[in-house]
């Protein structure tokens, strides 16, 4: 802080001169920032009651220039460099993009840099394309401009699945495009032709208007019903009859009949042929959207450590890139880092938060030969870590291996149109195929057998159930719960028993004050004079008698100096006295009488001022408000309840206590977390496992549905099928709620679909029922079943 | 009569095919990939450079 930069900006962290000084006062903080730009920014941010994110900023975020050097080098970047229309193009994926105005700098930044025609960035994917003047700007340059701005980018190279999913999306987009314009169309001939068979129509362009039919809907049929027809050969061959196979059987079954009757005179169906097609891709596509963000997960982990450490090297700390670390070698990491792969402290004393792997809220005190694991944040000393394992063996990444494992090991959900296809398809060839026998000897055996099988035709049925989950993902959307996929919301429904995480699931994951025990002085008072000993504190408990004074309004004292002694507490001095906070033993340490120890069992904050004890706080991580609601209310729907958690037994059994869970283990790794639901899923038990933390990422992906809610770590939501995208743990309620009436109207459809045919297939064997009349029905039906679905819109569900 | 419909339905087909052209072109230029961030980037209001804004 000397040579001329004596101050560091707040918001931004860099240091800058006193004549470029800009300050705020707030609650009697004072706050210094280099410019108005970070001050805006700041109290925007505090406005927002987002000021955790100054304490979880990396302060070291800022790039280390020579770490990335090695990283970013011509030779292998030029792989990923295609040739474009006015230069050359490469596509990066940019790890660290938040919002838009990430999108906004780095586009503008780019744009800046000399010899960079243009660059896109994609905010859904985090991918930017950017196309260069090679002669102006190296790859390299480019990915070192970014790395200085904080967003580290990779090369982007599409791994075969990815190419193929993106391809499949693309290819569905326009199949679907196709099939719309085509059926526009279609519809007016179709119009023409219905108009014309009630009020007559002249044969000549009776004729004419079914040709057209017949051209427009061919390649509805063969292009855009491909991926149908492509399935039914896929379940003909794996003798597994599905959706697919009923869909092109009712589909082609109407062409051809069509076709047939084209040529032989008679009233054509072709319009059915392409609704169906156009009416369930709409509904494909829809699902494919919310199941399009499920990639790129695993990648997105690795962020939790750091991408350069300090080693040493002949005496001398250098930065290298973590992968670099190998076992034996030393590293130094300083307060605000991430440790960057597991290793043994050699030298120093420090306090780790392990809040991102374990999900505990309160920092563990590290000395030397203690373990320290990858992801965790070290808070308050310098530490010498001996390197345990390297970093693709290292913890973070053998929990991602296990979710890819667990992932690629899920069996696909069957759905039940698709168990119901497999009953109903044989029944319908088999009445088609007696029909056909029975009329044998007569003129029009085929025709009414093919009119069995075109009344048969799926369309209400196929539509029974992609409206209905349209309709409710639709609704849950607004609500902030997203279901990944039409067969996500299915299997909801079928849940029977609900596990748990505890800290950050159940309760907030960060201590707060449960009571105030002052001496002599008013309780306002005290916490006043705790805040602003804890000012300048990272600690967890800090930050939680902070928020309280923050509530409370108080003004606070800024400190004029502090010393923290890591685990233990702080001495702080104030423009009028000196304070000391801190544990009991920190206190009694320093000389300070303090009265006899109530055990509460919960972490307690002393405080003396001038050695004169003031009294204590005590803090713990608090149930989210409506944890008791939901669990009240998953009570009245007849789940059963199971906690799993990484903290102690005691501590357990009190929560499963007050909320009424049935069942409880405590102490789980993130291993044991998926054992356990492994061991409990199967034999007619279905899990859903409710989590946020890296620790639960493993059961969330083993789990029949994993839940990851608002706050979560990347890890837990990429693994999850369930995502509740605000802090309400009643909308996991709601969830369910609607997953249960959105199954009951699929049901309902799916029962209406068959009545239809009951009543109109016996007819058409028969050869009792006119095509024309059985097209009408059809359209009924399927009226009917859109409406029904729509019932999902409005449905109450109740206070949740 | 049949003439005007024979014309009718050929306007209609151009015009049809014409829209789907253009819907061809935007999926395969990338229109639909990135739903998500065009609806923040019309908050923008800085898009003109400096160049633009003088000129």
């Amino acid at each position: 802080m000397a040579d001329g930069t004596p101050f560091s900006c707040i918001h931004c962290g860099d240091q800058f001169p006193a004549e470029a000084l800009v300050s705020e006062t707030i609650n009697g903080q004072h706050l210094k920032f280099c410019c108005h730009g970070c001050r805006g920014a700041y109290l925007i941010i505090r406005d927002a009651g987002l000021d955790s994110f100054y304490q979880r900023k990396d302060r070291s975020a800022g790039t280390l220039k020579a770490a990335f050097d090695s990283r970013f080098d011509d030779q292998y970047l030029d792989q990923f460099v295609r040739p474009a229309l006015d230069g050359e193009e490469i596509s990066l994926i940019l790890d660290g993009i938040r919002c838009a105005s990430c999108v906004w700098l780095i586009e503008r930044l780019l744009k800046k840099c000399s010899g960079i025609l243009s660059a896109r960035v994609n905010f859904a994917t985090h991918r930017i394309l950017i196309s260069f003047c090679r002669k102006q700007i190296s790859p390299a340059e480019i990915c070192r401009n970014l790395a200085a701005i904080g967003y580290l980018p990779r090369p982007y190279s599409q791994n075969e699945l990815q190419r193929s999913v993106e391809s499949e999306m693309r290819g569905l987009m326009i199949r679907f495009g196709t099939a719309v314009f085509l059926s526009m169309q279609l519809m007016g001939f179709s119009l023409a032709l219905y108009a014309g068979y009630f009020q007559g129509i002249d044969p000549q362009t009776r004729h004419l208007l079914q040709y057209f039919a017949a051209i427009v809907t061919t390649p509805v049929v063969f292009y855009s019903g491909f991926p149908f027809i492509r399935g039914a050969w896929h379940s003909l061959r794996n003798q597994q009859p599905n959706m697919d196979l009923l869909i092109a059987l009712g589909v082609l079954s109407a062409y051809s009949y069509s076709l047939y009757a084209l040529l032989v005179g008679g009233e054509v169906y072709f319009d059915t042929a392409a609704m169906i097609i156009t009416l369930i891709l709409a509904g494909r596509l829809f699902e494919s959207g919310a199941r399009r963000k499920a990639s790129a997960g695993i990648d997105r982990l690795l962020k939790l450590v750091p991408t350069q450490a300090f080693r040493q090297e002949d005496g001398d700390w250098r930065e290298v890139d973590s992968q670099q670390l190998q076992p034996g070698d030393l590293i130094r990491i300083k307060p605000g880092e991430r440790v960057p792969v597991d290793g043994i402290i050699e030298i120093g004393i420090t306090e780790v938060d392990e809040a991102a792997v374990s999900g505990e809220p309160l920092p563990v005190i590290k000395n030397v030969g203690d373990q320290i694991v990858s992801g965790t944040l070290n808070l308050t000393g310098v530490v010498e870590v001996l390197v345990s394992s390297a970093a693709n063996d290292s913890f973070v990444a053998r929990i991602a291996r296990i979710v890819e494992e667990a992932q690629t090991n899920k069996a696909p959900i069957q759905r039940l149109a698709d168990r119901l296809a497999a009953i109903f398809i044989p029944l319908v060839l088999l009445i088609a195929g007696a029909t056909f026998w029975i009329w044998f000897n007569e003129e029009h055996a085929l025709l009414h057998a093919v009119t069995v099988l075109v009344v048969a035709c799926p369309c209400a049925l196929g539509l029974a159930t992609p409206t209905a989950v349209m309709v409710a993902t639709g609704r849950a959307a607004e609500r902030g719960v997203l279901f990944r996929g039409g067969d996500v919301l299915e299997t909801a429904a079928s849940i029977t028993l609900l596990a748990f995480d505890k800290t950050g699931t159940l309760t907030s994951g960060s201590p707060e004050i449960t009571s105030i025990k002052a001496d002599n002085i008013s309780a306002d008072e005290f916490l006043r004079l705790l805040a602003s000993a804890e000012m300048s504190s990272q600690h967890p408990l800090a930050q939680g008698i902070l928020i309280e004074a923050e509530k409370r309004n108080l003004a606070l004292e800024a400190p004029l100096s502090s010393k923290t002694i890591p685990g233990r507490g702080i001495v702080v001095a104030l423009a009028r006295q000196q304070l000391t906070a801190g544990s009991r033993l920190f206190l009694q340490q320093q000389g300070i009488a303090l009265p006899a120890e109530e055990s509460s069992g919960q972490s307690e904050v002393h405080l003396a001022e001038e050695g004169k004890y003031l009294g204590y706080v005590t803090m713990a991580d608090q149930l989210r408000p409506d944890a008791r609601q939901l669990l009240k209310s998953i009570r009245r729907m007849e789940y059963r309840t199971l906690l799993l958690t990484g903290d102690r037994q005691d501590v357990a059994e009190r929560i499963c206590q007050t909320l009424q869970i049935d069942t409880f283990f405590a102490g789980q790794t993130p291993e044991d977390k998926a054992t356990r639901i492994m061991e409990r899923s199967g034999s007619g038990v279905r899990v859903m496992m409710i989590g946020d933390g890296i620790n639960d990422a493993p059961a969330l992906s083993q789990a029949d549905i994993g839940c990851a809610i608002a706050g979560s770590t990347d890890i837990a939501v990429e693994s999850a099928d369930l995502i509740l995208t605000q802090p309400k743990l009643m909308n996991l309620a709601f969830a369910l709620k609607l997953s249960h009436f959105t199954m009951r109207v699929i049901k309902q459809n799916l029962l209406w679909a068959f009545s239809y045919n009951l009543i109109a297939i016996p007819l058409a064997a028969s050869g009792q029922l006119a095509p024309v009349y059985g097209a009408a029905a059809m359209a009924v039906s399927s009226i009917c079943v859109l409406t029904n679905s729509l019932r999902i819109k409005r449905k109450d569900f109740g206070p949740c | 009569m049949l003439k005007s419909i024979l014309l009718l339905i050929f306007l209609s087909f151009c015009i049809g095919t014409g829209a789907w052209l253009f819907f061809l072109y935007a999926v395969k230029k990338g229109e639909f990939d990135d739903i998500e961030g065009p609806k923040y980037r019309m908050l923008e209001d800085d898009d003109l450079d400096e160049q633009d804004r003088e000129s």
